[in-house]
């Protein structure tokens, strides 16, 4: 099966090669059958670390850098991988459908190796090195095919990335030359380092990762970046993107940096719950359809980043199906804004309304996305949130309780503003916007139908993720 | 002093280790035969031939003697890994230069000015602009500067060393003033080259003498006993070094030492200027690392705080300005500026207790920046217009839309340059941070990320200027190259590609050759 | 203020003891020097009668002897200094020939000797030969 990590990577590659639509397409529902095919022949290969991949790729690429061609898969970056291959797939059959740029598809697929890339590492100079690979097209992505403002929005997100990149390479450097391995099996399983070094390279990589996340207040560029994306941009920044924050928290800074992080932990903790309540906050007081779209995502972010926080099994379970669950939804309801964006030509809240009168049906599943982000139990976003505040509970102590019931709070808020969305996109009367648009396309409907269903699915059967991710992270643990 | 027999005794000298440098000489000389008695439409063809013939011939000696390791010529050369890793690097990235400097398709007649005596701006230098031949004086002088290198990246002792600057500087003052077109610009850089160089050169000159004074030796073996056991007044030795360090790092183009940098680099023939800013460069830090790492190991720790200082001055100040420049020509010159500066992060890594990586992962870097650099001075020598090269920023938007194959070649090198990964960039400052990092310069590190965080964004402004903007009514157009372009082109961009994905080749050879012979 | 300047003739002193001892001479004479001028300058201002006033001639190039003809600014063949510039490089190289000179006859020394000293001097008369077929020597 070691074969099937390479090919999900050079799939891609090779496809984004033609800058063809078709091409791409094609490339990346290979990717996406590979990907899913990676979790047959599961088994921990008598390893015993907290790291135990079902299957692995171990080359010498560059001894003189510490730099191996590590790739492996295990439990908890599988459905993360998927996730990841499956938004690019819908993205470019969207693209297929409405009339796309081959480029544009072709940068996609460049994204996705980048990411993929990223959750299949096992090295982490090899980590980095994909980390950055993601950096470039997804800026061209937004200064090339964005909105009115993509100049500054893109500059921003440059700014904002290679900042945390610089961390990101400064961390990478201080834990490879101390260990002397930047072999992440290693490095998670015998946990080398002093506990100065540990809070040190601990900070660094946190601050790296969390502009990525984005965890507030790092977060100023998610807003302008997700407004002047273009749908399939915005998706996949949402969707996937902002995940290989979360991931390279939980698997290389708590992974390989216990101690440190377990010094860190209230910080982020304290933060993370910030960020639920700002992102609450600033939602209710939005008047632009995906900026505040992209605002929940800083809320979503933080019980996620709050679940790792904890450092407790249940708290990174709660990461994992939250990460997931953000990645279907957002990325639904960021097709949905792009859609209503593309008819209407406004993102104003107070130009639209009445959704529900001119396309019945557009507004369906925009409220059922909506209510699948507020965390209606049932749907997927429910289990993120509610793990992530039970986990701090049974953290116990004073500062975890008063964290988790100003996150549920922080979830009340979530319905308060999406409620405040439905009111003002569907209900009352047609605004003058949104007459005579149409409907959704079929090459819309493709693309949303997955998420739709994989929404309800991963709401009703939580196992679907925590299945294959029970071991990883029962072994992670500290 | 009276000579007596003893005193006095022939030195040794092993030809075939000094063989490199000795046909650069040789064939320059000829070069000189060749202006002097070949007709004038029979110089370019026997010039270009005769260059790159002993140029090759230089690097199969080079990779001949690759496992010497001794002192020659009376302990005045040393012919030692470093040395020789050095010289082959300056053969390849010679021939590469050559390429571009020999190119004649891309205006008539080539870069260079055909009669370089003709008074600039008067009706005389719009005829000889006119011209379809040119001077060719330029190739001796390019071998003449080739070979100084070598002896400078070799010398063993502070006279010798002192010759090889002069040799390599006086043609280098020269060639930047041979430009075909925009004289004044042309000249004036040469002359301002030729003025602080020869103002760093007096302060080269000036330490020997104050070393001198406290060693009683040139020799850098002797000045490394000297400084254990002399009884000299140690201010003697400081201000030396410091002299020594003046000249040697303006070479390098370190901050304070820079100022000459923009200017040379935007007015010299774009070919002189690859060539400068990648063979200049390995000389310049070839022979500091073997000052500092062969002679004056004893004081690098007290050298330590004001070379970092250097470095951290030439990073910043080299990325801040990059960010502030409109000129194309400019812009690399400022990112040549900041990249000495991660090459003396890479100096200091030396010093770490025996500690080789720095040393082996400077000179990788020497050889992939080299390649990069002089690729991409080529791609600036083809877009131009009826004016010759269009090298103001604006003048390059929208060129993506008109070549895409030229734009994404120099796409490719600037993201080398900003240092992503999968390019020799990358590797490369990995590998000097790595080492840096090793041997406790973890402030070095720091502010070279961020840093080179800095310079990227000129670098992005650039490729979105290329990439994204509309191409205007004056967007150039870009040349078709001429075969000799067109290889520099591609073994340039190939390097880059190769030592980003399979860099542990080199690495490997260039931690083989990291270490000098006292 | 008396302490001090014991202190600083004595530092003085001491530096004179060391190696840098002749630079300090040299210093102590280049400030002598200054300040003769100076004070001779000065004291010539204090003591000179104040003449204002423009007599003919006082502005003239010469104030002695013939009157100035034609203008200050005057050109001078190129060739004179190519001509120089080729003298100064024997001049001056030959100064290696007499070191070469003394140690020719030791043993060992003889034919190696000759042969480099004639690629040295082959060397020099390239550049002649050059300056020969670029028709520098040539002077109208």
């Amino acid at each position: 099966m070691t074969w099937v990590l390479v090919a999900v990577l050079a799939v891609p590659a090779v496809g984004a090669v033609f800058r063809s639509r078709a091409v791409a397409a094609g490339a990346a529902a290979i990717a996406f059958l590979l990907s899913v095919a990676l979790a047959t022949g599961r088994s921990d290969g008598g390893l015993t670390g907290p790291i135990r991949p079902w299957h692995q790729l171990d080359v010498s690429w560059v001894p003189g850098l510490n730099l191996r061609f590590h790739l492996g898969v295990d439990g908890i970056s599988y459905p993360l991988v998927v996730l990841t291959t499956l938004l690019t797939l819908l993205c470019c059959v969207y693209l297929l459908w409405t009339d796309g740029d081959g480029t544009l598809a072709a940068l996609l697929l460049v994204i996705e190796v980048g990411i993929v890339g990223v959750f299949l590492a096992l090295d982490l100079v090899l980590f980095f090195v994909f980390f950055e690979i993601v950096l470039l097209p997804m800026y061209a992505v937004i200064a090339g095919w964005g909105g009115a403002g993509r100049r500054p929005a893109a500059r921003k997100f440059v700014l904002y990335t290679l900042f945390g990149s610089v961390l990101l390479l400064v961390g990478v450097f201080v834990v490879v030359s101390r260990a002397g391995t930047a072999d992440l099996v290693v490095l998670s399983a015998q946990h080398m380092l002093p506990a100065d070094t540990q809070l040190a390279a601990f900070i660094l990589l946190s601050i790296a990762f969390a502009v990525k996340s984005p965890l507030w207040p790092l977060h100023t560029w998610l807003p302008d970046a997700h407004t002047e994306a273009p749908t399939v941009g915005s998706v996949i920044l949402a969707g996937v993107l902002l995940k290989m924050g979360t991931y390279g928290l939980l698997r290389v800074a708590v992974g390989v940096l216990p101690d440190g992080a377990r010094r860190v932990a209230p910080v982020l903790g304290v933060l993370a719950v910030t960020a639920i309540l700002v992102g609450g906050l600033v939602c209710l007081a939005q008047t632009e359809l995906k900026r505040l779209i992209a605002y929940s995502s800083v809320g979503h972010m933080g019980f996620v980043l709050l679940g790792i926080a904890t450092l407790t099994a249940t708290g990174f379970e709660a990461a994992l199906i939250g990460n997931v669950a953000h990645g279907i939804i957002t990325g639904l309801l960021f097709f949905l804004a792009g859609a209503i964006k593309d008819r209407t030509h406004t993102g104003d809240l107070s130009e639209l309304g009445g959704l529900r009168e001119t396309a019945p049906y557009l507004s369906g599943i925009l409220g059922y996305a909506a209510i699948a982000s507020l965390g209606l139990p049932g749907l997927a976003g429910f289990w993120g949130e509610a793990f992530a505040v039970i986990a701090a509970l049974r953290r116990g102590g004073p500062l975890w309780t008063v964290l988790a019931v100003l996150a549920a709070l922080g979830g009340a808020l979530a319905a308060a503003y999406f409620l405040r969305l439905l009111y003002r996109v569907t209900h009352g009367a047609a605004r003058p916007a949104v007459v005579g648009i149409g409907e959704p396309v079929p090459g819309e409907l493709v693309a949303w139908a997955p998420l739709v269903v994989l929404a309800l699915a991963v709401g009703l059967v939580p196992a679907l993720v925590l299945g294959v991710a029970q071991t990883a992270v029962q072994v992670m643990a500290p | 002093m009276i000579l007596t027999q003893e005193a006095l005794k022939l030195p040794q000298i092993n030809y075939v280790a000094l063989s490199p440098m000795l046909i650069l000489f040789g064939a320059a000389t000829v070069g000189v035969l060749v202006e002097a008695f070949a007709g004038r439409g029979r110089r370019y063809p026997v010039q270009l031939g005769l260059s790159l013939v002993s140029l090759v011939a230089a690097l199969v000696m080079v990779v001949r003697v690759a496992h010497t390791r001794e002192l020659t010529a009376g302990g005045a050369v040393a012919v030692d890994g470093p040395a020789l890793f050095l010289e082959g690097t300056l053969a390849v990235l010679g021939i590469v230069a050559l390429l571009l400097v020999a190119e004649r398709s891309l205006e008539p007649g080539g870069p260079f000015v055909a009669v370089a005596a003709v008074t600039a701006g008067t009706e005389a230098d719009r005829v000889q602009a006119q011209r379809r031949d040119a001077g060719t004086e330029v190739y001796p002088l390019l071998l003449f500067a080739l070979g100084g290198m070598m002896l400078f990246v070799s010398a063993n002792d502070l006279l010798t060393m002192f010759v090889a600057l002069e040799v390599f500087s006086l043609p280098l003052y020269l060639m930047c003033g041979l430009a075909r077109r925009r004289r004044l610009l042309s000249q004036e850089a040469a002359l301002k080259y030729f003025l602080l160089g020869a103002f760093a050169s007096a302060f080269f000159l000036f330490g020997i003498a104050m070393i001198y004074g406290y060693a009683g030796q040139i020799n850098f073996a002797a000045i490394h006993e000297a400084i254990q056991s002399s009884t000299n007044d140690r201010i003697l030795l400081y201000l030396g070094l410091a002299l020594l360090a003046i000249g040697l790092l303006f070479k390098a183009a370190a901050v304070p030492f820079h100022v000459w940098t923009p200017d040379v680099y935007q007015g010299a023939p774009t070919p002189v200027t690859a060539f400068m800013a990648a063979c200049t460069k390995v000389a310049a830090f070839g022979a500091l690392l073997r000052v500092i790492y062969v002679a004056f190991e004893r004081t690098a720790w007290d050298l330590r705080l004001v070379i970092g200082g250097i470095a951290v001055l030439t990073m910043v100040v080299g990325s801040v300005l990059a960010v502030t420049q409109t000129d194309i020509k400019r812009l690399l010159a400022y990112s040549s500026i900041a990249n000495a500066g991660y090459l003396l992060v890479g100096v200091l890594a030396v010093g770490g207790n025996g500690n080789h990586d720095g040393l082996a992962s400077s000179m990788f870097y020497l050889v992939a920046y080299g390649f990069s650099v002089v690729a991409a001075f080529g791609v600036v020598t083809l877009v131009r217009d009826a004016d010759g090269e269009a090298t103001h920023l604006s003048r390059w938007a929208g060129l993506g839309r008109r070549s895409p194959l030229y734009a994404g070649l120099f796409t490719f090198l600037l993201l080398a340059f900003a240092g992503i990964p999968l390019t020799s960039g990358f590797t490369s400052k990995f590998a000097v941070f790595g080492a840096a990092l090793a041997s406790g310069q973890a402030w070095l590190v720091v502010l070279g990320a961020i840093t080179s965080v800095i310079l990227a964004f000129p670098y992005l402004r650039v490729v979105v200027l290329v990439w994204l903007s509309e191409p205007g009514e004056n967007t150039p157009t870009v040349s078709i190259p001429g075969a000799l372009t067109s290889a520099a082109l591609a073994i340039g961009a190939l390097a880059t590609l190769l030592l980003g994905i399979a860099p542990q080749p080199l690495l490997d050879l260039s931690s083989r050759a990291a270490e000098f012979v006292r | 203020m008396r302490s001090t300047g014991m202190r600083l003739i004595v530092g003085t002193l001491r530096c004179m003891r060391g190696y840098l001892g002749s630079y300090a001479t040299l210093g102590l004479l280049l400030v002598v020097g200054a300040a003769a001028l100076t004070g001779a300058f000065g004291v010539n201002r204090l003591l000179r009668p104040g003449r204002p006033g423009d007599p003919a001639g006082k502005f003239a190039n010469y104030e002695c002897g013939l009157d100035p003809v034609g203008g200050d600014w005057a050109q001078v063949q190129i060739r004179y200094y190519l001509y120089a510039y080729l003298y100064v490089l024997f001049a001056v190289e030959s100064v290696f020939l007499f070191p070469w000179a003394v140690v020719f006859a030791l043993p060992g020394f003889g034919r190696t000797a000759v042969v480099e000293m004639g690629i040295f001097v082959g060397v020099l008369a390239l550049g002649l030969l050059y300056a020969w077929r670029k028709r520098v020597l040539r002077w109208t």
